[in-house]
């Protein structure tokens, strides 16, 4: 193309874009065979170029299966939107189990400290009898071996009986 | 009629958004295509963009309001896989002189395979606004005003921008 008909570049585009070619142009073809090549060049660019472009977007379909596996994705992840409630009700489940056993616990550890007052007067006794076989058992030398003496003073401080006493 | 199945619909929820994915699978696997250039990372941007609508589902009931919505998310979501990927391949091939070749699906002939691998390319070097409206335009039943709404512009600005970009490959695709 010739530094003359660069200018009119743009213009064969648009001619062979929207099919119609201004007085300007018309009147130049006349005379310049180089732009008439170059404007059948740029129709027949544009005929490629509607043949390709749909490929761009249309060249393919989405596969057989891509409604099944959209709805596949789908339900595996409501499935897992679920799983939290699961796991969410099987902690509260065991949180109530666990609350019930103590408070059970608590129940009967209350129960078993409400002894009855006669109950309670009878274990009393119970725990301070003695048999009265005890007092035989009671020797002399019994006080001395509960009693533990002090530093220097002697071990065996049995009390002695004077005469004037007697 | 309507309320027959809006009843229906409310009983058994999966039956719904069952029908909603036969109504728009097609064209949201083409919007993630559009932009990723393969087929199983199209189907991976389109499943997760379905599975985001399963989740607000009970707010997008309305066939209209599903698909803009999903048409949206799906466009973000291949974006951001997009960036992703230019990301990693920057890092991973930056020693590399060569340029790796975009994955296409669809092609006929190994010539019109190389063309497409080298549309695909041109595309990419598009400025992004002009990038975005033509790739959204390519797909199916995606009108004017369907990519206006999603990209937040005019109809009149999508056709501008359209013809912008058309005019950008033609110069570039010699």
């Amino acid at each position: 193309m010739k530094n003359a008909c660069e200018n009119w570049k743009d213009q064969l585009l648009e001619a062979a874009l929207t099919g119609s070619l201004t007085a300007g142009l018309q009147e130049h073809l006349r005379t310049c065979t180089i732009c008439s090549e170059e404007l059948d060049n740029v129709r027949a660019r544009k005929a490629r170029l509607d043949t390709l472009l749909p490929l761009v977007a249309q060249g393919s379909e989405p596969s057989a299966n891509f409604r099944a596996r959209v709805l596949a994705a789908a339900e595996a992840a409501r499935e897992g939107k679920r799983a939290p409630w699961r796991v969410w009700t099987l902690a509260g489940a065991t949180a109530v189990v666990v609350v019930v056993l103590m408070i059970a616990v608590t129940l009967q550890r209350r129960t078993a400290r409400m002894i009855p007052g006669d109950e309670l007067a009878a274990a009393q006794k119970l725990a301070e009898w003695r048999a009265p076989s005890d007092g035989l058992l009671v020797t002399p030398g019994q006080e001395i071996l509960r009693t533990m003496p002090r530093l220097g003073e002697s071990y065996l401080n049995v009390p002695v009986k004077t005469d004037e006493e007697e | 009629m309507s309320a027959l199945i809006a009843r229906a619909e409310a009983q058994n929820p999966e039956a719904g958004f069952r029908e909603r994915i036969a109504e728009n699978q097609r064209r949201v696997f083409q919007i993630a295509y559009s932009i990723l250039g393969n087929s199983a990372d199209a189907e991976d941007a389109a499943q997760e963009a379905f599975l985001r609508a399963y989740q607000k589902f009970a707010s997008l009931r309305e066939a209209e309001k599903f698909r803009a919505w999903v048409n949206r998310i799906v466009f973000r979501l291949a974006l951001n896989r997009q960036r992703g990927y230019r990301r990693r391949l920057a890092r991973d091939t930056a020693w590399q002189m060569t340029e790796t070749p975009l994955m296409v699906d669809g092609a006929n002939d190994a010539e019109q395979l190389v063309m497409l691998d080298r549309l695909r390319r041109e595309i990419e070097r598009l400025p992004e606004k002009l990038r975005a409206v033509l790739q959204l335009s390519l797909v199916e039943e995606m009108e004017a005003a369907d990519v206006g709404a999603l990209l937040g512009i005019p109809a009149g600005t999508v056709r501008s921008r359209l013809h912008a970009a058309r005019k950008l490959l033609l110069e570039v695709m010699k």
